[in-house]
């Protein structure tokens, strides 16, 4: 794929249509599982591909894979948005909050099921499972459905603090373990 | 955001873990992008977050996005073969692809002839908003063409409009709070004079909204009441 993407930087079009076809069910995904507007998340998706295509020459073998590189400009845009429609709520009246909520093609794995195989697939099935349930549900609800703290909260009917710490401590354990495990600095 | 001296490492790591997991909210997120911008310490450490967290990204079932995405991309970026993703894959995959080639040319000038009929009514008003409420029913239909300031915008539906009542068009600009393009008749048709040409005015407006204001408008400047009708500016060129 990085092959691809160097193509890419050359003006390579069918590389760049290649490339597409690779990753975009899986970054529309992402997208809208976040957001949970599928013209909200396609719009994303379109601007991703087009800064990758002009782009591409800035993306650095040595720093990441291009699917990471990939995912962290779609999720990044998506959360921004996210985050920022909540801050926005006043700008635009409460209709809205109204808007049909889009609905996703219902999943056949939960976050949390999500979340191990993301972490069987690296072999390091452990760092996700040995995880408690609370923290594990918080971390999975926030990494692939965009849950706030507040939102994560109010789904798993706990206060506010204990969602809070959930997420702190279960994300150094499992910074923690993939060190151990050989990755991450 | 406080990134001063002492338990500095412990904070900043705590903030990139929050930043890529995507639980910070939008103000403190914006600060961490900005600042990562020029201290290499906080660029490195939402790396090495986004190194350990994003790769479980990949694990969620992937959902196919419409055909349309891959359309406008290539359209956006101007690439001789728009339908590079459905042709431009098997091209290179099959080793007979001259067989093909025929059924292609075939299909390609059907394409052509449809084209050519739609083509005369999309070059004087390649620009469309349907503005539709949540029901879906579109309530009005706003076009305009590319090289004049006027937008046609046409009643085909929508509620009955009270009499002590306005419906006021807006332009919402990316990222940006909505501006008006002024008061709209409860029937028939308007002309709305844009504040410059298309390209210019909705370069970044990918929407047009309509809300229900009291009679004669928003005296904010800001939609005061709901908003009724929402719709996507389509660009056809």
């Amino acid at each position: 794929m990085a092959a691809l993407l160097a193509r890419v930087a050359m003006g390579d079009q069918a590389a760049f249509g290649e490339f597409y076809e690779l990753t975009s069910s899986h970054l529309y995904g992402v997208a809208v599982r976040i957001l949970k507007d599928a013209s909200a998340a396609e719009e994303i998706l379109q601007e991703a591909y087009v800064n990758v295509w002009h782009h591409a020459g800035s993306y650095e073998v040595a720093k990441s894979q291009p699917m990471t590189w990939l995912t962290s400009i779609v999720r990044n845009r998506c959360l921004d948005q996210l985050r920022r429609r909540e801050v926005d709520t006043v700008t635009l009246t409460s209709d809205d909050d109204d808007a049909p909520e889009f609905d996703l093609p219902s999943d056949a794995m939960t976050p949390a099921e999500m979340l191990i195989a993301g972490a069987e697939a690296r072999s390091v099935r452990e760092c996700v499972e040995t995880l408690e349930a609370g923290p594990k549900q918080a971390i999975a609800l926030a990494f692939y459905q965009g849950l706030s703290h507040s939102e994560l909260a109010a789904h798993l009917h706990e206060p506010l603090g204990t969602v809070k710490s959930w997420v702190r401590r279960g994300l150094e354990r499992i910074k923690n373990c993939l060190e151990r495990a050989g990755m991450g600095r | 955001m406080n990134l001063s001296r002492p338990d500095r490492t412990a904070r900043l790591d705590a903030l990139a873990a929050s930043y890529v997991l995507g639980t910070l909210s939008w103000r403190a997120r914006s600060r961490l992008a900005f600042i990562a911008r020029t201290d290499t310490a906080v660029a490195q450490t939402l790396r090495a977050w986004e190194q350990r967290l994003l790769p479980f990204a990949e694990s969620a079932p992937p959902i196919t996005p419409s055909p349309q995405v891959w359309r406008r991309i290539a359209l956006r970026l101007g690439l001789d073969a728009v339908r590079r993703s459905e042709r431009g894959a098997w091209w290179a995959r099959m080793a007979f692809w001259r067989g093909f080639a025929v059924a292609s040319f075939v299909a390609a000038v059907g394409l052509g002839l449809a084209l050519m009929k739609i083509a005369p009514q999309q070059a004087t008003q390649p620009i469309v908003v349907v503005l539709a409420g949540q029901n879906a029913q579109p309530a009005l239909v706003a076009t305009l063409s590319r090289d004049s300031r006027t937008m046609v915008v046409k009643t085909v539906g929508g509620a009955a409009v009270p009499p002590d009542k306005s419906l006021e068009l807006w332009m919402l600009p990316d990222g940006g709070a909505p501006r008006s393009l002024g008061v709209l008749p409860a029937t028939g048709v308007a002309r709305i004079t844009l504040p410059a040409l298309p390209d210019v005015a909705l370069a970044n407006v990918p929407a047009l909204a309509v809300s229900l204001e009291a009679a004669g408008g928003s005296t904010t400047g800001a939609p005061q009441g709901p908003v009724l009708y929402t719709g996507k500016v389509e660009k056809f060129y």
